[in-house]
């Protein structure tokens, strides 16, 4: 069952890479999402973790449900381009991909050295979605794109504190989901202001400070 | 101890709720500086508690505070009481000449308030997941400061800050993760207690702690604006409200340093020094190269403070990886004298640009004759914070290229002498340009507030006094630096 639901993640996480247009993109961070969820509140029901099962339900709450809902939202009402401006075209970044995903396994087999290969799954698979959000970050020029690229890379970080140490302290982690959230808001009240100044969100476009 | 806590945590936040619903945003300055001159008595009443027990005080396990907190503390409250001076007659000047409106003033008390709170926030936690927090929401708050003018420029620059800070950070927590997952395995607690954690330090399993330290490096070392991940830093620096630069420049870089150090300590008790010396030694000469290079052809003054500061992270990146006490205590000490000489540059430079509307260089002439006082003031700051005698920052980077010559790491040495001497002919071609020639004829000689130049005597007091201090004092402190480091 597990194994279903990691398979879905690294699925639509190379499903994010292809997408060329703002809502797929936002789809596949959904569905990104969705799949992360099962994943945790397995785990929780499987050991019998109440804080775990939270965790999972926050992610559904924000991440599946409000955060790709705001987004949409935001998208409708600043009423930017579909277009995502591929710095790197689809199928050069599914290459890419596909290195980030080799990549990730051999530094987390590394990771878990003394250990069987086996234990390396989960941190490889954590490891190959933050280097995907990170090239999200780098290689999509709107300033949404990379607010998903960040989140993304958060979901892979969510996916390795789940499995890696059965969960870091709760209140830590409650913490750092409020962060989250808060980072997301000031960076769409930020997207907004860079639209309404600008008339664009192409980051690539920022050229005003130089040197 | 309790008490001591309240007061430099609470007295920020009442400060921002007082902002908030207060009526006349332009007389709240001085009841803001009141307020952080009694954190600055708190803060330094804890280092007395701190250095003098040799201890460190804990409370509820949330709060730990040892030399180490109680040092960083310091630096943030001395810096933080300077600016909320200093913005005194800054704020009521952009309020007067119509670039901001007093309402807009109200939201700069507010978030000048937050970002003060968050930055004392930082050094008090126990907790190093809550520590990560603690620094997100630095750059978080922080962003409405560099964004506050609304600019193009502005905007652009918050953008970034905020973007690449956030993913810099996110490496950070990647490496908290990665070390409570090695703090699991050897000690069988779900804890992120850095008590906890360096009880266990020894026994972390080393290649888990070596590649998280990496992470943690690359993470904070953003924040701290250690090349190559620096490009957030000069554009942010540049556009944010000129206090908020000093704030910026002086203590949050400061804070990320003191993340590094806190869990450079685990490293170092787990793989050894040299790991962590080496890594430290590295980015701190790729930043100081990088800066050399870009202060050489700066032509806008506030950029140029900006990229001495990378300079100067990267002097105490070296410092701290030399690890001899001597370099160890010229670090610490630059920490502070870095953060007080640059405030001061800050301050004179804000004045300078408010009164000539203008930040090329090459389009500043006379400064000393507009402006006979922060003039003479951004001189003095040029000497010493190019490291001239008698002014403080001579003293720690003296101790660091001793620190370097004791070690036999005579490259290095050689290097940070060869560096420092250009970034000076650099900063006195700079700088004699703008300071000294004719006044411009359409420029009257401008008036400055008392509370602007009572800011700058503050921290030119402190840049002269920490010479004599260190004279009294060097035995005791660096008793206090091997204690820390336990060397």
């Amino acid at each position: 069952m597990q194994g279903v639901f990691l398979l879905g993640i690294i699925i639509f996480t190379y499903l994010m890479v292809l997408s060329k247009r703002m809502t797929s993109l936002i789809r596949n961070f959904r569905l990104q999402s969705f799949f992360l969820f099962l994943a945790t509140g397995w785990l929780a029901f499987k050991e019998q973790e109440i804080t775990l099962g939270i965790i999972a339900f926050l992610i559904f709450a924000l991440k599946v449900i409000a955060i790709p809902q705001v987004l949409r939202l935001v998208i409708k009402k600043i009423q930017v381009k579909e277009d995502l401006g591929l710095f790197i075209n689809a199928q050069m970044s599914m290459l890419l991909a596909v290195l980030f995903s080799a990549l990730a396994w051999f530094f987390a087999k590394y990771l878990v050295s003394p250990y069987p290969a086996a234990g390396a799954i989960i941190p490889a698979e954590a490891l190959f979605i933050i280097l995907t959000g990170f090239f999200l970050m780098i290689f999509r020029m709107t300033a949404l794109a990379q607010v998903i690229g960040l989140l993304v890379m958060e979901n892979g970080l969510f996916l390795l504190a789940a499995y890696i140490s059965g969960g870091m302290p709760f209140f830590i982690e409650i913490a750092i989901f409020f962060d989250v959230l808060m980072s997301v808001i000031i960076m769409g009240f930020f997207v907004y202001r860079i639209n309404k100044l600008f008339t664009h969100i192409d980051v690539n476009k920022l050229t005003r400070l130089r040197g | 101890m309790l008490l001591l806590i309240l007061a430099i945590l609470g007295i920020p936040l009442l400060l921002a709720a007082g902002a908030l619903a207060g009526k006349r945003p332009g007389a709240y300055g001085l009841l803001n500086a009141l307020g952080y001159l009694v954190v600055l008595i708190a803060s330094s009443r804890l280092l007395a508690e701190t250095a003098f027990s040799g201890g460190a005080l804990r409370l509820a396990g949330f709060f730990y505070v040892d030399l180490l907190s109680a040092f960083f503390i310091l630096v943030a409250a001395v810096i933080a009481l300077a600016t909320a001076l200093y913005s005194i007659g800054y704020i009521k000047k952009d309020i007067a000449k119509d670039i901001i409106s007093e309402r807009k003033a109200k939201y700069y008390y507010v978030f000048f308030n937050l970002f003060c709170f968050s930055m004392l926030f930082v050094p008090l936690v126990n907790n190093l997941g809550m520590l990560w927090v603690a620094i997100e929401i630095t750059t978080l708050v922080s962003a409405f400061l560099v964004g506050f003018y609304n600019t193009k420029k502005s905007v652009e620059a918050a953008w970034k800050y905020i973007i690449i800070c956030s993913v810099g950070i996110i490496f950070a927590l990647l490496g908290t993760i990665l070390f409570s997952y090695a703090i699991s395995l050897s000690g069988g607690i779900k804890s992120l207690n850095w008590t906890d954690a360096i009880t266990l330090a020894a026994k972390l399993n080393k290649n888990i702690v070596k590649v998280a330290f990496i992470f943690i490096l690359v993470g904070y070392g953003t924040k701290a604006g250690l090349a190559p991940m620096h490009t957030w830093l000069p554009d942010a620096h540049s556009q944010a409200v000129a206090p908020v630069s000093a704030l910026l420049s002086g203590v949050l870089l400061k804070m990320a340093i003191y993340a590094i150090l806190r869990f450079g300590l685990l490293v170092i008790k787990a793989v050894g020094f040299a790991y962590f010396g080496n890594l430290m030694i590295l980015l701190g000469l790729i930043s100081l190269v990088v800066s050399c290079g870009l202060i050489l052809v700066q032509k806008d003054l506030k950029r140029l403070l900006a990229y001495s500061s990378i300079e100067h992270i990267g002097i105490i990146a070296i410092g701290l990886g030399l690890g001899t006490p001597l370099a160890i205590l010229g670090a610490f000490l630059q920490v502070f004298n870095h953060a007080v000489t640059k405030s001061l540059m800050f301050f004179g430079a804000g004045n300078i640009v408010s009164a000539y509307d203008k930040h090329n260089i090459h389009s500043l002439r006379g400064v000393l004759k507009v402006l006979p006082f922060s003039g003479v003031m951004v001189l003095l700051g040029v000497f010493a914070l190019t490291g001239l005698p008698p002014f403080s920052i001579f003293i720690s980077e003296l101790l660091i290229i001793m620190g370097a010559f004791n070690k036999q790491e005579y490259l290095i040495a050689a290097a940070l002498l060869f560096l420092l001497a250009v970034i000076f002919g650099g900063f006195i071609y700079r700088f004699s340009e703008m300071l000294f020639g004719k006044r411009p004829k359409d420029l009257p000689v401008a008036g400055e507030p008392l509370s602007g130049k009572l800011a700058l005597m503050f921290l030119l007091t402190l840049m002269l006094a920490i010479g004599p201090l260190f004279m009294i004092y060097y035995k005791d402190w660096l008793w206090m630096v091997k204690n820390l480091f336990q060397l």
